[in-house]
């Protein structure tokens, strides 16, 4: 039987770097969402919904560039994430919808 | 800043932080490089000892209501946190920074620098990362290899077990292979860990990422090390020294010091 490779493997889900190193989407998100620095900003940006959102994307993410090869959405299947796209454009038409009925978004309307 | 009047309008505008440099550091490596929106060039925002690496962005799109819906969409989120980190790596190696995590957003360039004035341990930190950037190492398990090597150790290097013993034996070694697979990846990622903080100025053993695991292989390394930028050559080879029998390593970056930049003990 043969034995992989000792060396890089695959180049997908590649971004280029100024090092000219690429990085992989899972080690992007690993460390620009879960390590840096934190401090307190004028807009708080919900720890909690950071803090869901990287345990989800740790449990999510390699197999992120895998789907991406395989040219699958990589969020799907996560309740929290998916399904989030479309969704402003369907408020938007929801909102011309209320417009011209005369409706407006009221509250009783939920 | 000057339109005080739409403060609050979805045009207002607000500056996202991507990290510190010291002042009067970097001057020209972030000249073009374009931010989050990829409208606003970044722009240095100086404090007394520090400067924000920054951009304007909009309340319309990180402002606090409109920022939580968009956190949820993931076209969104690759987009913004890529950013981040383009913004960072075009310094990288070059100009030594604190990067602070993805979100942080201020009202005003004032908001900016009272920020940086207030936190002086940014310096400490600063002085602690100064030439060094952070490699990632990623150590994988093949458990095809571990197979082959238990079953030669057992003498039975054919590919279809010749007698009913050998086939007994072949069945007993396929339960002793997770065992077998547990143990080494421990070992090795002890080994591994000691010998690559050995090349680097600090080390962080992070856990490894279960959806990196693929059925062949297991992920027993997930570590971020601290290396000075003339050392880096060195801690390559250091990487490429390691057991390589059943294993195979990813390196990644150099990144800006993601893991390193939480104050140390020594920085408070």
């Amino acid at each position: 039987m043969t034995r992989p490779p000792a060396t890089q493997s695959s180049s997908v889900g590649l971004t280029a770097r100024g090092g000219g190193h690429p990085a992989q989407l899972a080690d992007v998100l690993e460390r620009v969402l879960d390590k840096g620095i934190v401090i307190a900003g004028d807009i708080q940006v919900n720890l909690l919904d950071i803090e869901l959102l990287t345990i989800r994307i740790r449990l999510l993410v390699a197999s992120a560039d895998k789907a991406k090869e395989m040219g699958i959405d990589w969020w799907q299947g996560d309740p929290f994430l998916a399904g989030r796209r479309g969704q402003p454009e369907l408020e938007e038409r929801l909102k011309r919808l209320e417009r011209a009925t005369g409706v407006d978004g009221a509250d009783e309307d939920e | 800043m000057s339109a005080a009047a739409s403060a609050q309008g979805d045009d207002a505008a607000a500056y996202y932080v991507y990290g510190v440099v010291a002042r009067g550091d970097g001057a020209d490596a972030f000249d073009g490089v374009v931010g989050l929106d990829q409208a606003h060039e970044i722009l240095l925002i100086e404090g007394r000892d520090v400067a924000a690496v920054a951009s304007e962005v909009t309340l319309g799109e990180f402002g606090d209501d409109v920022l939580t819906s968009n956190l949820r969409d993931p076209l969104w989120l690759e987009e913004k946190v890529r950013a981040h980190d383009r913004v960072l790596a075009a310094a990288v190696e070059r100009v030594t920074v604190v990067p602070f995590r993805f979100g942080t957003i201020y009202r005003s360039l004032d908001h900016v620098r009272k920020m940086l004035d207030e936190r002086a341990d940014l310096e400490r930190t600063l002085e602690r990362l100064r030439g060094a950037v952070e490699l990632g190492v990623k150590g994988f398990l093949s458990r095809d290899a571990v197979r082959d090597r238990l079953a030669a150790e057992h003498g039975l290097d054919g590919e279809k077990p010749a007698s009913g013993r050998e086939y007994m034996l072949r069945r007993s070694l396929e339960r002793d292979l997770d065992d077998a697979v547990q143990r080494l990846a421990a070992e090795l990622a002890d080994d591994n860990h000691e010998r690559l903080t050995g090349a680097a100025e600090a080390a962080i053993a992070n856990p490894v990422r279960a959806a990196d695991e693929q059925p062949e292989e297991r992920m027993f390394l997930n570590g971020a090390y601290l290396v000075r930028v003339d050392r880096e050559d060195g801690f390559r080879a250091a990487v490429a020294s390691l057991d390589s029998t059943d294993a195979r390593y990813e390196v990644t970056g150099p990144w800006p010091a993601y893991n390193f930049a939480e104050p140390s003990e020594d920085d408070a």
